[in-house]
């Protein structure tokens, strides 16, 4: 994937850089409104990851010339500006979703993966890892052509740790992946542990490898190999 | 009372006692300017008396009059002082009218004679009364027209005072709308106005500043969270940290989150008491209670908690992502404050949502925990849960009641 990251704060734009370019991502960067403004004039993109705060202009209007030009790239706006009407503009405007500051690297890559998965896959939402088949519109598991009975959440982890393969996944953005930010429990993550366990379970009964590892005891990792 | 009222009632007393006692003095003065002519008229009579006595030296033939007496007797030498009085005329022995004498002497040298001379006031008093009564009648038409005008002139004249006063009730403060330009001819209304507009926009400038603060500040709080989430999902991919390092990034993550819970939190109180989430919809509860039922689910198991419910139908006016951090905040705490193994039991009927769980044995202070920050020294909450479910309770005109029915602890949203 070919992803152009539009961010002023350099700590943040290199951190996301290299997530994207460890996945195996090509990642562009602009840290200016000029400098997007160049590149979205020069280069095509899979997905766009967009501040809307930045020096030398507004992130809405690099969305907003984007949309004239009839551009087919992905626009994912990440700000800080976590107010309603921002987000409903953005939206609104043609960008296909919206995160808000503080987020989590893997939150970041699960939503970029689906933006593209969504532009490329037209029609045939088949997410296929080795012997692993999620069909995202009927929302359906098959392992080696087997079904596998999944709940809402599992299905979402596991999509979740497919888009994520190779990274290690704190328990924090799993919480706040599967539970919303609203849930405020941060003192207690045995409820992931016993739901991992779950999953694993699962995916190793109906015969695929054991993918999911613990990390550290912060975190878990879903490895590809 | 209305400014008019109290305008009128002022206005009418005083009138009132200005006429009674202007309609004393008035009454006063006439009679006592009549009462004077009447006295000239009777020493008029005494002076004829006089002068008949002085030319023949005996006392005049008395006539029968209408409306005059004079009566003669002798009496001692020096008995009688001269006197006007009030007495009683009658003009026939049994019709007595109210009438003006006068107590006078004649001293013939020998003989000496005690004169009185009474006239009827019965005309006088006619006149009085005829004349009293018309004013009257005046004073209580003007006082009329003068209730009536007032009504009409003030009602008119305060007219704009009337519609800048509702200009300000429509204002709101997180409104873009403007005061618009009244006309009126007044020149205090005009000023009452000017100063109101510019009230108006100065109190919406002040807000927009501080709704700019705000979101500044948390931008710029929020971007080095931001940055240091970030370098911990970046530092969890280092290959080969050892546990001890895993425990440090876990605690690291644990405060990270805290932290930018806390921040959340205060933006959304803000956004609450200042009422901006506007978008209000129909919602319907006991779905939206089940869906976080669901949400929670794990979390209720992790801890064994035991859950039980009985929803009804309802549905209420509001903002969905407001209601969704009610319930949310509402369940966080039935959880966080439970033990292992407790129970909540959540109940939703036509008039209540009520959530009830188990926790600590005592009951909590119901005057402190709707407070900001305050919380339990073991909560690990942002202290800022349920001062923002209270607001939001606020917002839609719901109530938000804590009571300790022994082992529940009770949070009921009244709708």
């Amino acid at each position: 994937m070919k992803i152009l990251i539009i961010e002023d704060e350099k700590g943040l734009r290199e951190s996301i850089e290299a997530y994207f370019q460890e996945a195996g991502d090509i990642c562009e960067t602009a840290d200016s409104y000029q400098a997007a403004m160049v590149k979205i004039n020069l280069y095509s993109y899979d997905c766009i990851l967009l501040d809307i705060t930045l020096p030398g202009g507004s992130g809405i209007d690099i969305l907003k010339t984007l949309k004239a030009s009839n551009n087919k790239d992905g626009v994912l706006i990440i700000s800080a500006k976590n107010s309603l009407d921002d987000r409903l503009q953005g939206l609104d405007l043609g960008a296909d979703d919206y995160l808000v500051k503080p987020f989590h690297l893997s939150e970041l890559k699960a939503r970029v993966s689906a933006i593209t998965r969504r532009k490329m896959y037209n029609g045939n939402n088949i997410l296929q890892f080795n012997e692993i088949s999620i069909d995202l519109s009927a929302k359906t598991v098959t392992v080696l052509d087997t079904p596998l009975k999944l709940t809402r959440k599992e299905l979402a982890l596991l999509i979740y740790f497919i888009a994520n393969k190779g990274k290690v996944v704190s328990k924090n953005a799993i919480a706040e992946h599967l539970w919303g930010d609203g849930i405020d429990l941060a003192d207690n993550f045995d409820f992931i542990y016993s739901h991992i366990k779950n999953i694993r379970k699962k995916l190793v009964e109906a015969g695929a490898n054991d993918y999911i590892q613990a990390a550290y005891g912060m975190g878990y990792k879903f490895n590809d190999k | 009372m209305k400014l008019l009222d109290k305008y009128n009632r002022v206005n009418l007393i005083a009138a009132i006692i200005i006429m009674l006692i202007t309609g004393g003095i008035y009454y006063l003065a006439i009679s006592s300017i009549l009462i004077n002519e009447k006295d000239k008229s009777l020493e008029v009579e005494e002076q004829e008396i006089f002068d008949y006595v002085k030319l023949n030296h005996n006392l005049p033939q008395v006539f029968e009059s209408p409306d005059q007496q004079i009566s003669f007797k002798q009496v001692p030498k020096n008995s009688v002082t001269r006197k006007f009085i009030n007495t009683t005329y009658y003009k026939n022995a049994n019709e007595p009218e109210s009438g003006r004498g006068l107590i006078s002497f004649v001293d013939m040298g020998h003989t000496y004679y005690k004169i009185l001379i009474v006239e009827s006031k019965v005309e006088t008093e006619d006149l009085i009364q005829i004349i009293f009564g018309i004013t009257i009648g005046v004073i209580l038409l003007l006082l009329l027209a003068l209730v009536i005008t007032n009504r009409l002139i003030l009602n008119r004249l305060w007219q704009p005072f009337y519609n800048i006063l509702d200009e300000l009730k429509l204002f709101h403060i997180s409104d873009t709308r403007n005061i618009p330009q009244l006309d009126n001819s007044i020149d205090e209304f005009n000023e009452l106005h000017q100063e109101v507009s510019a009230m108006a926009t100065r109190v919406k400038h002040e807000y927009q500043n501080l709704k700019n603060f705000t979101e500044n500040a948390s931008h710029e709080l929020l971007t080095p969270i931001a940055i240091i989430t970030s370098k911990l999902d970046t530092l969890i991919q280092s290959e080969n940290l050892s546990e001890g390092q895993g425990k440090l990034l876990t605690d690291l993550y644990g405060a990270v989150n805290r932290l930018n819970r806390l921040n959340q939190s205060m933006l959304l109180l803000v956004k609450v008491e200042n009422r901006l989430l506007k978008d209000e919809n129909l919602i319907d509860l006991k779905a939206l209670t089940e869906e976080m039922i669901f949400q929670f689910e794990e979390i209720f198991l992790s801890k064994n908690l035991h859950v039980s419910y009985n929803l009804d139908e309802k549905q209420v006016y509001a903002n969905r992502h407001l209601m969704e951090i009610l319930l949310s905040n509402l369940m966080s705490n039935a959880i966080r404050h439970n033990y292992n193994g407790g129970e909540i039991k959540i109940n939703l009927n036509a008039e209540s949502l009520i959530i009830e769980n188990t926790g600590d044995e005592l009951p909590l202070r119901d005057d402190q925990i709707f407070t900001r920050f305050h919380k339990s020294s073991y909560s690990e909450g942002s202290g800022l849960g349920l001062t923002i479910s209270k607001q939001i309770c606020e917002n839609f005109n719901f109530s938000l009641l804590y009571s300790f029915q022994k082992p529940y602890h009770k949070f009921s949203i009244g709708y």
